[in-house]
């Protein structure tokens, strides 16, 4: 299969293939192009409604993700028996809210795109950043795959975690 | 061709509902229909009829099973059919009729944003503009573009909510999206439509795209003919990478997410103008005017 994409969303105009293509490469870093990945690209009050309902937080973000593996050891791939198992889950970008930031930092929408992917990405991979000391180890990995990234494609992402925070 | 296209891809819909149209027209329990050899039954049965009843003279007036009909110089004096039955119904059109108008949100059509420009041959509609040399073109039809899943939600809503629960009607037809650059002899067509899981009906959240391409060909400019020997991708089995560059190319021509959620506000408003027409034009017929 590989990655469905799915925009739900008419906030933000979205390219499509830029962000499949940055997705794949993300994908290629990692080693995990022989599982399926869902990219659901939604508006602030869709990815409001999720983060309520899921988190109990009540306000519109940046990415949440839904991993089909729940029990991850942080970078340990699953090893599936079943092909119906090679699916690592499902990332909803907060494209209205990414797009809010990117106009007040001036950065380019879809390279913080592919940052924010990264970083849902990790999660799905069992990264957490609850404590200062999963945040470090999230932290690492995410720099090493978006400095992986700058390498192949010239360009230069930075890691969507900045510093630690409890709440985020 | 657009007409052809536009036709063929509303064809399959039509075709079905006429076959169980025809199948619930027919009434059970006409002994014609039942017997078999019935057609060469008919004409000998029509001729014993007239033998035995010679004109008006015979005095024998053939009457219908058993519907009353009224005296055609109280009725409308046109001397045509006018039965108990017509009246009630046209009495029920016109209460049909006024609640539709009441509902009806507006008048005139909603505007698409984008520069588009509307054109309206009865039930077809096609909108066109002009974009750097490029003229872009889509068309639907809003007949048979409800999709039937809704309808019986909207009945069993009936029973159960009151009428401010009802969900909403909304039309979401096929479209066709045709490209052509300028001085081209061929268009690049996209054949579209609105998975049926996406709409929710306001009931939680689907997860697919508003709309989607099912199959490109290319055709030859103009009002030509349908090509069936052009071949034609369809997007079953499709790269999805080749398939987001196609959004990607529709989007840059104004058709995305937006404009799909214009279009289907625009065909849910034509087509409820369009049945509040048929209404109006069904009572006009039943009433004899």
């Amino acid at each position: 299969m590989g990655v469905v994409l799915r925009n739900l969303q008419k906030v933000v105009p979205l390219r499509r293939a830029r962000l499949r293509r940055d997705v794949d490469t993300l994908r290629h870093i990692l080693g995990i192009q022989k599982f399926d990945l869902g990219i659901i690209c939604v508006d602030n009050r869709r990815i409001q409604q999720i983060n309520n309902l899921y988190r109990k937080k009540n306000a519109p973000t940046d990415v949440l993700s839904f991993p089909f593996y729940e029990d991850l050891r942080p970078g340990k791939l699953p090893c599936p028996l079943h092909r119906d198992e090679l699916n690592l889950g499902d990332i909803f970008l907060g494209v209205e809210f990414v797009m809010n930031q990117c106009q007040k930092e001036s950065l380019d929408l879809h390279g913080t795109l592919t940052a924010v992917t990264a970083h849902g990405i990790c999660h799905l991979l069992g990264y957490r950043h609850e404590t200062e000391e999963e945040w470090a180890e999230m932290l690492q990995r995410e720099r090493y795959i978006l400095s992986e990234y700058n390498r192949l494609t010239g360009r230069h992402l930075e890691p969507l975690m900045k510093a630690f925070s409890p709440e985020t | 061709m657009l007409k052809s296209v536009v036709r063929a891809v509303g064809a399959a819909v039509r075709l079905s509902s006429a076959a169980s149209s025809a199948a619930r027209a027919l009434p059970l329990s006409c002994p014609t229909l039942r017997s078999p050899g019935s057609a060469t039954i008919r004409p000998f049965t029509r001729s014993l009829w007239m033998l035995k009843n010679n004109g008006a003279s015979s005095g024998y007036r053939p009457k219908l099973l058993s519907s009353k009909v009224l005296n055609p110089s109280v009725s409308c004096g046109c001397g045509g059919l006018h039965t108990e039955g017509d009246k009630a119904f046209g009495e029920f059109l016109s209460d049909e009729i006024k609640e539709e108008k009441k509902i009806q949100k507006n008048k005139s059509l909603p505007k698409m944003s984008g520069g588009w420009e509307l054109e309206m041959n009865g039930t077809e509609a096609k909108l066109t503009k002009q974009l750097s040399g490029e003229k872009i073109t889509v068309t639907f039809n809003v007949n048979n573009s409800i999709p039937p899943n809704f309808e019986d939600e909207v009945e069993q809503g009936q029973q159960q909510k009151s009428p401010e629960d009802e969900p909403e009607i909304v039309s979401t037809p096929n479209f066709v999206i045709e490209v052509t650059k300028q001085g081209g002899k061929h268009s690049l067509v996209f054949d579209c439509h609105f998975p049926e899981d996406e709409m929710s009906h306001g009931e939680g959240e689907e997860e697919s795209d508003i709309f989607a391409i099912r199959e490109v060909s290319f055709q030859p400019e103009g009002d030509s003919d349908w090509k069936e020997t052009s071949y034609t991708l369809n997007t079953d089995s499709l790269d999805w990478a080749l398939y987001d560059h196609m959004m990607d190319f529709l989007a840059d021509r104004g058709v995305d997410n937006t404009f799909a959620d214009e279009l289907t506000e625009l065909s849910t408003a034509i087509e409820h103008k369009e049945y509040i027409k048929f209404l109006e034009d069904l009572q006009s017929f039943v009433n004899c005017k």
